[in-house]
């Protein structure tokens, strides 16, 4: 019997180098989407976030482009997808972690210290 | 002569701050969430002590979680620069 994989909802957010041009951003961005698709998942939506200065310096670098994307892929191509994105040089830091569902918008309730 | 208000408050106890989380209903600390964050964060970066901003023992835990997931995401310092 085949072995039942189940797909899990994940959030990602990924930094994308800052120097890149419009156009090579976009394909290192398809070539992340694309990751997931290859193994049966499926991406539900993608906020870009823009350009932001990073709070201290990676890899050389001052600034970065932020993506956040929501995804379900089957669990245990998790361990593969990271092992492409180490490969990944236009991909300065990212991280993946389970979420329930996906937002509308990106928004947060103010808390008053 | 001073009043008892109530079971263990006397004249110099102070009153027991409420968890601002709580307060404003929040149930998932984001890490994404960098406003509210920075304010449970000193000027040099370091996560402040419950102690001080009154967030309850669970709280403690999800907020410093997230502020360690915001840092490894460049969003906020480990250490700030002067």
């Amino acid at each position: 019997m085949a072995k039942l994989e189940t797909q899990h909802l994940y959030e990602g957010m990924y930094i994308l180098s800052a120097t890149l041009s419009d156009d090579a951003r976009q394909k290192a961005l398809d070539k992340i989407t694309g990751g997931m698709t290859k193994r049966g998942g499926e991406v539900h939506k993608i906020f870009d976030q823009g350009r932001r200065k990073l709070a201290y310096e990676m890899e050389k670098r001052r600034e970065g482009h932020y993506y956040l994307i929501y995804f379900s892929v089957p669990g245990a191509s998790m361990p593969e997808m990271w092992r492409d994105y180490h490969l990944n040089e236009d991909l300065i830091r990212f991280m993946t972690l389970r979420t329930e569902k996906v937002p509308e918008k990106i928004e947060f309730p103010t808390v008053v210290v | 002569m001073y009043n008892k208000k109530g079971p263990g408050e006397t004249l110099f106890s102070k009153k027991r701050k409420q968890c601002p989380f709580t307060a404003a209903g929040v149930k998932h600390i984001d890490y994404k969430d960098i406003e509210t964050l920075s304010k449970f964060i000193t000027e040099r970066g370091k996560i402040l002590p419950r102690r001080i901003t009154g967030v309850t023992f669970q709280n403690q835990r999800t907020l410093c979680t997230a502020i360690k997931r915001a840092r490894h995401m460049g969003l906020l310092p480990f250490v700030s620069e002067e």
